[in-house]
């Protein structure tokens, strides 16, 4: 069944989010309050528009919107925005909010390229309600994690390129932080040990070294690294910012590797 | 036995030798240690796991495919080298434990939390780990899965009782797609029905400590609802027009405007044919190389049996009939289906959890109390 209204909502979303996009991006230039306020409105509208077109879907097709990848990208943009705009109001994150749309945007983009298809039946090991909590928690952790990749990012671009009007390279590092304090344990809980309680009672086993359990390992353990290498005297901004930055990346390769690895994940 | 040796390859040096303990307990030993479980876990999943050797050759060449098959690369997370390591991570964890208890055994006020949070984290891995220990020594997973139809009994290996199947079906929604699927059993000890049970996805079977996991349902190998045939029928005048005709499984079915009856007799999923022995049997339970075995009779007497392909090309023996066949099409048998289960026994489970639940706890303490924020500036 296609979809019908929930498609209109998504695509006034994904262009919000680019107008969004472009609208940070004359902000960087300007540093003009009023662009600033103009790019808020327009990110709000395009969560609205995001919020929407979940809501509908899921009403439609009487489960929640995360069963498979164009649903998952769409809520996960959601979540991405929904972080960014918890700090939105943080003074001296000016430029690293307005920039709240450009990742969100990118999995939006990225989602309209799956099938956009609603089915009202669940394929039977779909049929849980572990899947509203180990999805969900993990897509609420990876959004944590987007936060600290614009964050690191912004981090490592001052220091290469010297901006001087970029946020304050240790405000930027300790929102990276902040967000992993947040991501890492979300995704502890939500990924591996709920993940791990589902595919005990499904497939008889909590562990089998899925290429998508792995890939989440592989993650785990990058943020791993990150929390360990910033407690070391070693651990300087840009190596920690550069780790955050590796996490984040293998976190899309894990979300999209699914549907090229294949395994017990690739449902969608 | 490698477990034990890797036990010990790990704690003899961390006993005797200090330096080695300290680097254990010491950050840098952590990074590097979960630097190099990324890297093998990176590998694992790059490389693929669990492939024939040929397929290593085939994706590789030669040289490197053999390389990636003999060094355990293909199996790696059952291999010596990641297994030793996982052992050093525990040696790490218990070292550094020791450490974080004397300083929690030193902190006063608000930062005991956080440091309880960190302490309780650490350990709760060495759980897990032995959780994982614990299902790799004293666990077990039937090597392959195992397909039963509606009224099979099978002794469970390993699990002192027998299983009997009463039914195996599958439903669909309005959309024509899986519904669901479910296979009813009864579970016998000693001569005795003791319990029946519903097995379906996330609902499976535990009984002494064995699973019985429902994986998947197909539909049945050996027999299918209806047929349908490509037929052209031939007359005295010429060939008639192709077309499709719905023939129902094991009844004898008239041809409409002729004398011709056809019977399906037999139905096999993927068909096989032993020339010795001249007989036609499965070779898997999928529905590759699907045949039926038809009886075609005219005015009343049997003309032939004749297998018939979905593929044309193997249509060769069409003389002395009074029509030619080929399978178009069938209706597969999902009330009679195989129902394919999953045995393992994962006694290292509870511990896992007790584990992941322990280390839930101390990460909110870690991360969430007040006093485990980040402390800035840094270079």
């Amino acid at each position: 069944m296609q979809g019908g209204t929930d498609m209109l909502f998504f695509w006034v979303a994904l262009w919000c989010y680019l107008a969004a996009t472009v609208g940070a991006s004359v902000y960087a230039g300007t540093r003009k309050d009023g662009v600033r306020t103009i790019v808020f409105f327009v990110t709000l509208l395009g969560f609205a528009s995001n919020t929407g077109a979940l809501v509908m879907r899921s009403v439609l097709s009487g489960h929640p919107p995360v069963t498979n990848l164009f649903e998952y990208l769409s809520f996960f943009a959601w979540a991405i925005v929904l972080g960014f705009l918890i700090i939105w109001r943080k003074k001296g994150l000016e430029l690293l909010t307005a920039f709240a749309s450009t990742v969100a945007f990118a999995m939006m983009a990225m989602a309209s390229l799956f099938p956009t298809d609603v089915s009202r039946q669940l394929i039977p090991a779909l049929q849980s309600y572990w899947l509203w909590i180990h999805v969900s928690m993990a897509i609420m952790a990876e959004a944590a994690f987007a936060v600290a990749f614009v964050a690191s990012l912004m981090c490592i671009m001052g220091d290469r390129r010297g901006h001087t009007r970029l946020p304050n390279r240790n405000l930027l590092d300790s929102i990276a932080y902040r967000a992993i304090g947040i991501g890492f344990p979300l995704f502890t809980v939500g990924a591996l040990f709920a993940g791990a309680v589902w595919a005990q009672r499904a497939w008889g086993t909590p562990w089998s070294w899925d290429p998508k359990e792995t890939s989440s390992l592989i993650v785990w353990l990058v943020y791993a690294i990150y929390l360990h290498v910033r407690r070391t005297r070693k651990g300087s901004i840009a190596l920690t910012s550069g780790l955050s930055v590796l996490g984040f990346t293998l976190t899309i390769l894990t979300i999209l590797g699914s549907k090229f690895l294949g395994g017990l994940h690739s449902y969608g | 036995m490698t477990l034990w040796l890797l036990v010990v390859a790990v704690i003899v040096p961390t006993v005797f030798l200090k330096k080695f303990r300290r680097w254990l307990s010491s950050m840098t030993g952590a990074v590097w240690i979960l630097v190099g479980l990324t890297v093998m876990s990176l590998l694992g999943v790059m490389i693929g796991q669990n492939l024939s050797p040929d397929a290593y050759t085939h994706r590789y060449g030669q040289v490197v495919g053999s390389f990636v098959y003999r060094s355990g690369l293909s199996d790696i997370f059952t291999s010596w080298y990641f297994l030793l390591l996982v052992a050093v991570l525990a040696a790490s964890l218990v070292a550094c434990s020791f450490g974080r208890l004397r300083k929690l055994a030193a902190a006063r006020g608000a930062g005991r939390a956080s440091r309880a949070g960190s302490l309780l984290l650490h350990l709760s891995m060495v759980v897990i780990l032995a959780g994982g220990a614990v299902t790799a020594v004293f666990g077990f997973r039937y090597p392959a899965p195992v397909y039963l139809s509606a009224g099979d009994e099978m002794e469970v290996p390993e699990g002192g009782f027998t299983i009997r199947v009463d039914a195996a079906s599958t439903e669909f929604s309005d959309e024509g797609v899986i519904a669901d699927y479910f296979s009813d059993v009864v579970v016998i000890e000693d001569g005795e029905e003791i319990l029946s049970h519903r097995i379906e996805v996330n609902s499976p079977l535990v009984h002494n400590g064995v699973g019985l996991y429902q994986h998947e349902m197909l539909p049945s190998a050996t027999s299918v609802l209806e047929v349908v045939f490509g037929i052209v029928v031939l007359t005295e005048d010429g060939e008639l027009p192709l077309a499709t005709i719905a023939v129902p499984f094991n009844e004898e079915f008239e041809l409409p405007g002729t004398d011709i009856t056809l019977k399906v007799l037999e139905f096999l999923a993927d068909f096989t044919y032993d020339i010795e022995s001249r007989t036609a049997s499965l070779i898997s339970l999928s529905h590759r190389n699907p045949a039926v075995l038809v009886r075609i009779s005219e005015a009343g007497s049997v003309i032939g049996d004749r297998w018939i392909f979905a593929d044309v090309q193997t249509h060769r023996d069409d003389t002395g009939l009074p029509c030619r066949l080929f399978l178009f099409d069938y209706l597969p048998d999902y009330e009679r289906g195989l129902t394919r289960f999953e045995l393992s026994r994962q006694p290292g489970t509870p511990l896992l959890f007790i584990g992941f639940a322990a280390m839930s706890l101390g990460l909110c303490l870690t991360f969430w109390t007040r006093t485990g924020r980040p402390s800035t500036p840094r270079r």
